[in-house]
């Protein structure tokens, strides 16, 4: 029988909708991040809301503008979209239950299978986020720039979500075992706790506001915090598109260095 | 005959850090048409090896292979097209259901979306899945997983069909199942090369054998030349002790030994008992049973490797 090859479009959909489904009979498999993430906020801005905001506004940390909330969200939302993080794991199980050498004798593109995964991790980071940010809204989070800006910090989410999807599918690859990945995504807390995590960067001191001022994170929750606290502050937006940005194209060009020397015929 | 697969002087060489080491020396074969070809061979024979060669899926060292006249380096592609694969590790989405793999394999090789629902439902049929169709794969037996993997790699309908190792770990029942659905591909005119440890497989299933030991093609034929090339019958002697049998063998010429077991192939086998059991009493040596039989590809395996497929690799010692 002649089959006509499939587009490589049609590939990457099949494959996506196939980890699609994997994801959605593991539910469970989704819930610790989202649990985590939503306790950050609800126990961060609990613990801390009163002393940084609301009646302590004028105090030297009043980068938060009377409403905690506003600057403690981009903490959570960073943390949800470390979720991007499972695509090196399913890229993996794959590898290791042999499903991908399946795919391999089949006449289909590789960066389909590889490209795959990354596709399902952005999905995740996208739903965990909107789920954060909902939370966020219910409990009384009210940006700035208005509803646009959910979109906003959604968007840098999304990018920062894919820096950890590259991340985590090089780490997989190379160590070869899920296990790999998923330890990979350890890196996440020194790179959230390194950071102006609890208060604005000027309030950090010595070797803390030296790291904050090397890591990537910090940049990311300044722009986030701008949208929610300030408004269109361009050059904080811009900054933190721009390290997201950057710091997925890193990682994901690292991803298809990582996958396509592993994958190669040996 | 026309060829379906054409192996020449196969090698297979990986660089590890110990050193290089050589899975395939130097594998030829032909293929006919319509042929199931059985590749038989212990553990580390270098069979799988060949196979993911000739499926495209390895690099080859050296040599040249070709799938219906199409060389499996220069147009892989083409020979992907070709030629289904069903490796030892099934490679199956356990969350996913028989259903839902079936159709999405239909979906990859280019299928529209109902012609990739009929087919999944003619394949659920042809392997018997289709009460399980909803099942999730992981709650499958092993043979219905077998079943399963055979089917997937059928889904485009190939023209040659690889089976590596296909039936180990199953039941004898499932065993058996998966034998009548190679026999019917084979009788649909489907190409078929498998690997197989288990000489009751290659036997039952495969119309000409190559044995494969240590990366090298150490005898081919049909089940009934390779085993005519012993000549004769082979006596199988069993005695009480293993003195009684070490004592046999420097008694009988061109004997093996195992445990308390000496085997000898000799012409008109049934004629020659009287006489070897006479020469043994003579020589106070208790036998303890005797059969004579029609060589086997267990002895065609022993004589061209000096060891038993069947269990450990031990080498066999023969009297001079």
């Amino acid at each position: 029988m002649n089959y006509s090859k499939s587009s490589f479009f049609t590939q990457l959909g099949i494959l996506t909708k196939r980890l699609l489904l994997r994801l959605a009979r593991r539910p469970l498999a989704e819930l610790p991040n989202i649990f985590i993430s939503a306790f950050f906020l609800l126990v961060y801005d609990g613990a801390l809301g009163g002393v940084f905001g609301g009646n302590a506004a004028g105090t030297p940390f009043d980068f938060a503008n009377g409403n905690f909330l506003n600057f403690i969200l981009p903490v959570s939302i960073v943390s949800a979209s470390v979720s991007g993080g499972a695509s090196g794991i399913y890229l993996v199980e794959d590898i290791e239950s042999g499903v991908f050498k399946r795919y391999q004798g089949m006449p289909i593109s590789k960066w389909a299978i590889i490209l795959a995964p990354i596709v399902v991790g952005a999905v995740r980071v996208l739903l965990q986020a909107t789920l954060i940010m909902t939370l966020g809204s219910i409990i009384g989070a009210d940006p700035a720039t208005g509803f646009l800006g959910y979109f906003a910090v959604l968007g840098m989410a999304f990018f920062w979500g894919m820096g950890f999807a590259g991340y985590s599918v090089a780490a997989g690859v190379r160590s070869g075992s899920s296990q790999g990945a998923q330890a990979a995504t350890f890196l996440f807390f020194p790179a959230l706790f390194l950071a102006p995590t609890f208060t604005p960067r000027y309030a950090l001191k010595g070797w803390l506001e030296t790291a904050a001022a090397f890591n990537p994170t910090t940049y990311v929750l300044e722009g986030m915090r701008a949208i929610m606290i300030e408004g269109w502050v361009s050059d904080l937006i811009l900054k933190g598109f721009l390290v997201a940005g950057g710091f997925a194209f890193i990682t994901l060009s690292f991803a298809v260095i990582s996958a396509k020397t592993a994958t190669e015929k040996s | 005959m026309l060829l379906a697969v054409e192996a020449k002087n196969l090698k297979k060489t990986f660089k590890t850090k110990q050193g290089n080491v050589e899975a395939v020396r130097d594998v030829s074969f032909k293929v006919n048409k319509g042929e199931i070809f059985g590749i038989l061979g212990p553990n580390g024979a270098g069979k799988s090896t060949t196979i993911l060669m000739l499926t495209t899926l390895l690099r080859i060292t050296s040599g040249t292979a070709k799938i219906n006249d199409l060389d499996v380096v220069k147009n892989d592609s083409e020979v992907r097209n070709k030629i289904g694969i069903a490796l030892q590790d099934t490679g199956i989405d356990n969350l996913l259901t028989a259903r839902e793999l079936f159709y999405t394999t239909a979906r990859l090789w280019g299928l529209s979306k109902s012609k990739s629902k009929d087919r999944t439902k003619e394949m659920l049929n042809l392997v018997g899945l289709t009460e399980a169709a909803d099942r999730r794969v992981k709650t499958y037996s092993g043979g219905m997983k077998r079943r399963l993997d055979l089917g997937l790699s059928l889904v485009h309908k190939p023209e040659v069909l690889f089976l590596d190792e296909p039936t180990t770990g199953l039941d004898p029942g499932s065993r058996r199942v998966l034998w009548d659905e190679i026999k019917k591909l084979r009788d649909e005119g489907v190409t078929i090369i498998l690997t197989t440890q288990y000489l009751e497989e290659a036997d039952e299933l495969a119309n000409r054998i190559s044995i494969i030991d240590e990366g090298l093609v150490v005898a081919e034929g049909t089940p009934d030349e390779l085993k005519s090339s012993i000549g004769g019958d082979v006596i199988t002697l069993t005695f009480r002790s293993d003195d009684d049998a070490i004592k046999a063998q420097t008694i009988i010429e061109n004997s093996d030994i195992e445990d308390k077991q000496i085997r000898v192939t000799v012409e008109n086998g049934a004629e020659k008992i009287p006489n070897l059991l006479n020469l043994l009493v003579s020589k106070d040596i208790n036998v303890q049973s005797v059969s004579a039989n029609k060589p086997s590809l267990d002895d065609v395996f022993l004589k061209v490797t000096g060891y038993r497929l069947e269990g450990e690799k031990t080498l066999i010692e023969e009297s001079k």
